[in-house]
């Protein structure tokens, strides 16, 4: 009998998960404030982890027994199994109840109400704002154009030095053209690196990056330019994943050295989803400088948290129509370019 | 007495996967014969050819090709040899959005520097051998068209230029007619056996069809689940034989 597999390892903590629910969720609904913080204290975090998973654990092996379908043995046991009734249907009731579950604590959580929504005080805040938003104050408008030009260029900057980076990584993080052993091993390695990086957000780069260089347009450039290296290689490798061996086996069959084949072979298959995703990249910096602006990384982020911060929400409303128009233009042209050279 | 081009001895090909295509394949190939090599899907045919320009690396035996064994090549070794013993593949293997006179002039890579290639600076008397032997396969007015454009047919014709380019001594023809409209399969092979006569280059061809083997090949072999099973002349391939190749269920069309 197996005690240890996929199947038994993932109903293991997805029980543990359940098990965890139904003890903290009546817990958590009926205490307040401050005596929420007592259920996970220090060494009891683990002493809970232990006891849940041991419960999984036990659970999950007493499905297995029992040849009760459970949600592991569905996504890793494909083969059919000739259960009848509850033990066929079983993990269709796990799934539900822990649905359910996942809803009503992610409720709890956010402290979502319906009372806060339509309270009198915040609703009045809230049509303060946006008739303010809705008459923009068109004064600052010179300025606010120059912080959306500084904007496009942080972004403009930070794809362009990202480009050749990416292009000559994306050889290097694909599996197709990293066959050999020690070629795998700097594709593993390339591909962790690259996801590391690319899990952090933007805004984290920002943060560091005004601590190194200062803040402004230029901590803004770096931080972008490092996650759309991450970014654009991950997508460059993807393209050069799924070209046809033909051409290049083609090229190989004449003689030609391994250099040549790849700039026979395989870049003429890559070379326009290249570009087509190097200008989305663009777009999708410019929306992402923006927001990076917010914590100082210069550009027209900065300007706008400078106005809401001091509630000045008539000039908001003005920065807001500069970047809604800057990127729909953006976004409307950059499909239609990608389009036309599909 | 004929010269023999290449010795085959011994060729085994076990594939990490655990295929094993070959099982002790010995033969000849002399010079300028037209080889034909018959058998199911799955055989060993296209491993046989793969081999011989170590687009495989088999696992046990020797491909005696020029006094040297092709399968102690490396690096330089084996680009050499490719560029001797071209291929034509049943997918024509065309960089199709390059143009019909740019996948001609592929052929010539070997002898053109990484520098060149990359600037698509190409020597001058090869451009006019592309253009002549763009000729030869009957597409001169397609010179400037893109690869992808033109139909299976032409395709192959030019994946026939380009190997051309490379002045072979050998040509692996790997199922060239197999994704042709049947009409199309004799302009093709009647350029195979136009380069094997006129230019005198050894032809070793992948084929399905009975008839074309029959039409256009001086000798035949059949491979059977890696084994080499038949070898004589293409005439000698009567019904018993047919059924020792292809199974008793097979019937000839």
């Amino acid at each position: 009998m197996k005690i240890i597999s996929k199947r038994i390892f993932f109903d293991t903590f997805f029980n543990a998960y359940f098990c965890s629910l139904l003890y903290f969720l009546p817990l958590y609904y009926s205490s307040t404030g401050l005596d929420k913080n007592q259920y996970l204290q220090g060494s009891s975090i683990l002493a809970f982890f232990l006891i849940f998973v041991a419960v999984g654990y036990a659970t999950a092996l007493g499905l297995f027994v029992f040849k009760i379908n459970s949600l592991g043995s569905l996504l890793f046991e494909p083969y059919a199994k000739y259960q009848v009734g509850f033990k066929k249907v079983f993990w269709k009731y796990s799934l539900y109840l822990s649905v359910l579950g996942t809803l009503v604590a992610s409720l709890i959580m956010t402290q979502a109400s319906f009372i806060d929504l339509v309270d009198r005080d915040g609703l009045s805040g809230a049509i303060r704002l946006f008739s303010g938003i809705f008459n923009p104050n068109f004064d600052i408008l010179p300025k606010a154009i120059l912080a959306i030009i500084e904007t496009i260029y942080i972004a403009f900057l930070a794809t362009f030095i990202a480009l050749p980076f990416a292009f000559l990584l994306s050889f290097l993080g694909a599996k197709n053209i990293m066959t050999h052993p020690t070629a795998f091993t700097v594709y593993a390695l390339l591909r962790t690196f690259l996801n590391i990086v690319r899990s952090v957000e933007p805004l984290i780069w920002a943060i560091i990056f005004s601590v190194w260089v200062g803040i402004g347009p230029f901590a803004g450039m770096l931080a972008l330019m490092l996650h759309s290296v991450a970014s654009l290689t991950k997508q460059y490798s993807e393209i050069v994943e799924c070209i046809s061996e033909g051409p290049v086996e083609g090229i190989r069959a004449t003689g030609a050295s391994t250099l040549q084949t790849v700039l026979f072979g395989v870049v003429p298959q890559i070379v326009l989803p290249y570009i087509s995703f190097t200008i989305y990249r663009w777009d999708i910096n410019v929306r992402m400088a923006t927001i990076i602006g917010l914590v100082g990384g210069g550009g027209i982020g900065t300007m706008l948290i400078q106005y809401q911060g001091q509630a000045l929400w008539q000039e908001v409303g003005c920065i807001v129509v500069v970047i809604a128009v800057v990127v729909w233009v953006l976004d409307t042209s950059s499909a239609y370019i990608r389009e036309a050279i599909k | 007495m004929q010269k023999e081009k290449i010795v085959i001895n011994n060729l085994e090909m076990k594939f990490p996967n655990g295929v094993h295509a070959l099982k002790g394949v010995s033969l000849k190939v002399f010079e300028g014969e037209f080889l034909a090599v018959i058998g199911l899907s799955g055989s060993g045919k296209s491993t046989l050819l793969r081999s011989i320009n170590r687009l495989n690396t088999p696992t046990g035996g020797e491909i005696i090709y020029k006094d040297k064994n092709v399968l102690k090549a490396k690096g330089g070794d084996i680009t050499k040899l490719r560029s001797n013993v071209a291929m034509i593949f049943q997918k024509f293997n065309l960089v199709g959005r390059h143009t019909v006179l740019s996948n001609v002039l592929m052929g010539a890579l070997s002898r053109t520097s990484f520098l060149a290639s990359l600037f698509g600076t190409f020597s001058k008397e090869d451009v006019e051998k592309a253009h002549e032997y763009l000729k030869l396969v009957g597409l001169s007015e397609k010179a400037n068209t893109r690869a992808d454009q033109l139909s299976g047919g032409q395709q192959q014709r030019v994946a026939i230029a380009r190997t051309l380019m490379q002045n072979p001594d050998v040509l692996l023809a790997d199922e060239p007619v197999a994704s042709l409209d049947p009409a199309l399969s004799h302009t093709i092979m009647d350029y195979l056996k136009k380069i094997n006569q006129d230019l005198g280059i050894t032809v070793l061809c992948n084929l399905h069809h009975l008839d074309l083997v029959r039409n256009y090949s001086d000798r035949a072999i059949a491979l059977k689940d890696g084994n080499l099973v038949f070898e004589g002349s293409p005439n000698e391939i009567n019904e018993t034989w047919f059924k020792e190749i292809y199974g008793e269920e097979a019937r000839q069309v």
